[in-house]
């Protein structure tokens, strides 16, 4: 009971505080980056803390309030964290003759060709799923 | 404090590439250009920064590694949007999952196929293999298949800005009946990047882009030990 009164207006003003918000998510990280050490998985601690966060969630212990505003501003900032790594390319100077130009174009029709078949895929399953319910419905 | 001092160092290059960043994304905002995402501005400055103060990869790295630290906590942020997306999970898996699946696939393959045609092998294959997956999933693959993490980054953020430019041209192209195939297009093929535009089209699908980027770098990073044994 005593708990319940603490936890209670400590999660409302952890809805509006984006600050505590991104302070928590950190912390489920460390605790995802220990518990792959300790059990010595060959998984990332960040997806073992983000199994964490959604185990949570599911149990109801935690609201997706208590997190959305941290995790809405990691996901929104998430190009600066890795324009540093983009500057691995100081130490590439022979990408900037044919070696790039293969590279772009690797990339380049790579993504194409994934969206296109991506897409495909995708809306012929909805086809088929809606064709399966549409059946199931006259049936019943 | 001289200039050499390390600390200054580090708050110096930090406050550059932060900067920098802020006022890619500004620019951005109002441009609406492929060449001004901050993907494309804020690396072209930086590099311009480091080559006229002779600045090494290694030291800018060094002093700015905390910011690519946080792409740590940012992979236990998509908990969220996956959490909050459960209902269209539960009504759209089996299309979801074929999109998933079938798109990381494609994806690996023709990175594999098109480098063999073009003679590209070794580390520099390798690293291509998960440019479409978002970049903390994407480092850590490529990290675990034998690629080069830091070369991978350069390549998601390619892709990320080739997917957001050209996605509307496939959209065009392909006679897409559902919101969800739009949406997937765009978190499969372009990441975070291809969510923010995917957002620009519709709700839902903004809301599925980011549920398949989300899922591709779970499903990806789960398989890549997996992968490791094949490659």
């Amino acid at each position: 009971m005593d708990l319940r009164r603490i936890i209670i207006p400590g999660r409302r003003s952890l809805r509006s505080n984006r600050p505590a918000q991104i302070v928590l998510l950190f912390a489920f990280w460390l605790l995802g980056e220990a518990l792959a050490r300790w059990t010595g998985l060959p998984i990332p601690g960040g997806i073992i803390g983000m199994s964490v966060v959604l185990a949570l969630l599911a149990s109801g212990w935690l609201g997706q309030g208590s997190l959305r505003r941290g995790a809405n501003w990691f996901i929104a900032e998430l190009l600066l964290f890795f324009i540093p790594a983009v500057l691995a390319i100081l130490d590439h100077p022979e990408f900037l003759g044919i070696l790039g130009l293969k590279i772009v174009a690797v990339i380049l029709g790579g993504t194409v060709v994934v969206m296109g078949v991506t897409a495909v895929v995708v809306d012929l399953c909805c086809r088929a799923m809606g064709r399966l319910e549409a059946d199931g419905h006259v049936i019943e | 404090m001289s200039l050499s001092d390390p600390l200054l160092q580090v708050a110096f290059w930090s406050a550059a590439t932060i900067a920098s960043y802020l006022v890619a994304k500004h620019l951005h905002r109002r441009l609406m250009r492929w060449w001004s995402s901050p993907l494309v501005l804020a690396p072209a400055a930086l590099i311009g920064l480091a080559l006229a103060l002779h600045e090494s990869y290694r030291d800018y790295i060094r002093e700015t590694h905390w910011l690519v630290a946080l792409l740590g906590p940012a992979t236990v942020a998509f908990a969220v949007p996956i959490w909050e997306q459960r209902g269209l999970i539960r009504r759209h898996w089996p299309a979801l999952a074929a999109g998933v699946v079938v798109g990381s696939m494609t994806a690996m393959a023709s990175a594999w196929g098109l480098a063999e045609l073009l003679g590209l092998s070794g580390s520099l294959r390798l690293s291509l293999l998960p440019r479409s997956i978002s970049t903390p999933f994407a480092m850590t693959v490529s990290g675990q298949i034998g690629g080069v993490p830091d070369l991978t980054a350069v390549f998601v953020a390619l892709t990320g800005v080739f997917g957001a430019g050209f996605g509307e041209t496939i959209l065009r192209v392909l006679p897409l009946h559902s919101a969800l195939a739009r949406g997937a297009l765009f978190g499969m093929g372009a990441h975070g990047a291809g969510v923010a535009r995917a957002h620009g089209i519709g709700r839902e699908e903004g809301s599925v882009a980011g549920l398949v980027m989300a899922l591709v770098g779970l499903v990806n990073v789960l398989a890549a030990p997996l992968l490791a044994q094949m490659l």
